[in-house]
């Protein structure tokens, strides 16, 4: 096994991009281009994934010319394949024939119901169009019966966040960070999103997932800094008694010097750092004056 | 009252826009601390000298974004920079209308900055050759935005801008650009993008 990696870094780099679901496209069409087009037969099997990569990342750039070749390929190998109809379909949203695309995808769906891939990018079409509101709805719809789908969940809160409906988007992140409690991230987006909402009740929950997104992993930055500033805030409000404020004060501090910390760790002296540094200390200041 | 832009601030606009391609992208203009108050002031443009890119992705949410405003602020006053405008760039290409966020984030670097403007970019137009300036600039009057054209008249040299930006895009320096999310990433990023900086001026 190490030794076809060695022979292929290429095919290496290109798991690692689909095992992360990287985004970066134009390191994928560069790279797999080259692979398709100078190795293809040191490929083996793994060809056909690669071959479905890189079509993806072809359309994102633009390169109907590579998307086409890569789908004829998967075609001829695979034909009567759904998965293989769903990427035609993705070509044609590229090329922005919406309806085309919805043909294809539902034509999917009549043979099997249950293809939650061909729904999915049905509900894109939707956002890619603008239009929001049946996103959402089709993206409730769905989830009514696909409850377990993590991604589909974040896609919503992230519709209901840009349509500033924090209140709702709160409860997708909620249903997240039930089924995924060590996750640090979904605690950190749930505590910007309380924090956003507004309001005392919803700063002191923020300060306590941030808290959270914290303990489960200790260099969080965007927890840290939310820390610091739910706490402050809380601190500062008119409306809390002088043992809230204190022990908010305290968190506050504590925040700080754990981001001053990180800063000096991570510094190498570099003029924007000693301004962060710098703005940091007058985070401290501010806090400690109040 | 109107503003003018560098080449190093348009291009930096431009390469964040560029390297998130399928994301909504925000940031930050800024502009040089004016000394004096003279009589005639708005007559005489604010040159946009610098661009910080925020983030890319989501960007309606509050906590990061004060964050930023307030190591940014820091650094402005360390400099001798004042925050001028923000730009905003939308996930769909077809959508470069402003919206309530980008509103309410204009509105809050107008308190400070009573000419501060808004610029939303066009990715329809957005070219490898940028033959044309693709941004809308909108000014604060009486609590509205209110849109005006965007021309050479925009710039502080728009051939230059135009060359230079079309160069750092074909090289593909947008994969080093650094956004203020990267940063919280990483903080050993940083947004002040010096590299890319010297790009700019190398090109000069």
């Amino acid at each position: 096994m190490s030794f076809l990696y060695c022979l292929n870094p290429e095919k290496h780099k290109l798991r690692k991009w689909r095992e992360d679901n990287h985004r970066n496209s134009e390191q994928i069409v560069d790279v797999g281009e080259e692979l398709i087009n100078e190795h293809a037969s040191k490929l083996g099997d793994d060809i056909w994934i690669i071959y479905e990569q890189v079509m993806i990342a072809a359309l994102d750039c633009s390169r109907d010319d590579l998307a086409w070749t890569c789908l004829q390929e998967l075609k001829r190998q695979f034909p009567g394949s759904q998965r293989v109809k769903r990427l035609a379909g993705m070509r044609l949203e590229a090329l922005e024939k919406y309806e085309d695309a919805n043909k294809q995808y539902d034509s999917i769906l009549q043979d099997d119901p249950t293809n939650t891939a061909a729904r999915k990018r049905k509900i894109s079409i939707l956002k890619a169009q603008g239009k929001s509101a049946e996103a959402i709805r089709e993206l409730n719809e769905y989830l009514e019966q696909f409850v377990g789908d993590q991604e589909a969940w974040h896609e919503l809160s992230e519709l209901y966040i840009n349509e500033h409906d924090y209140g709702k988007a709160a409860f997708c992140l909620e249903e997240l960070m039930m089924t995924n409690p060590h996750n640090h991230l979904y605690c950190e987006q749930y505590a910007e999103v309380k924090y956003t909402q507004g309001g005392l009740e919803n700063l002191e929950l923020s300060r306590k997932y941030f808290a959270q997104a914290l303990k489960l992993n200790n260099r969080n930055m965007r927890a840290l800094f939310g820390l610091y500033m739910s706490a402050s805030h809380i601190a500062a409000s008119p409306k809390v008694n002088a043992t809230v404020k204190k022990a908010n004060v305290k968190y506050a501090t504590w925040a700080t010097n754990q981001i001053n910390r990180a800063y000096q760790l991570a510094g190498r002296g570099t003029k924007e750092n000693k301004c962060s540094v710098k703005a940091v200390e007058e985070m401290l200041e501010s806090i400690t004056m109040s | 009252m109107s503003i003018k832009l560098t080449t190093q601030a348009y291009c930096k606009m431009l390469l964040h826009a560029a390297k998130y391609p399928h994301c909504a992208v925000n940031g930050l203009l800024v502009a040089e601390k004016q000394k004096e108050k003279k009589k005639d002031s708005h007559s005489t443009p604010i040159l946009c000298v610098d661009c910080i890119p925020l983030f890319h992705g989501t960007l309606a949410l509050a906590p990061m974004l004060e964050v930023a405003l307030t190591l940014i602020d820091t650094w402005c006053k360390e400099n001798k920079y004042v925050i001028a405008g923000y730009y905003q760039a939308n996930e769909r290409t077809k959508d470069f209308r402003p919206n309530q966020f980008a509103e309410k984030v204009g509105a809050r670097i107008a308190e400070n900055f009573s000419e501060a403007a808004m610029i939303m970019v066009d990715s329809t137009r957005f070219t490898m050759g940028c033959y044309e300036p693709i941004l809308t600039i909108y000014d604060h009057h009486e609590n509205k935005w209110k849109c005006r054209d965007c021309n050479a008249d925009c710039f502080e040299d728009w051939c230059e801008a135009q060359k230079i930006t079309s160069a750092l895009l074909e090289g593909r320096s947008y994969e080093s650009l650094i956004d203020f999310d990267n940063h919280l990433d990483d903080l050993r990023n940083d947004w002040t993008n010096p590299e890319i900086n010297k790009s700019v001026l190398h090109l000069c």
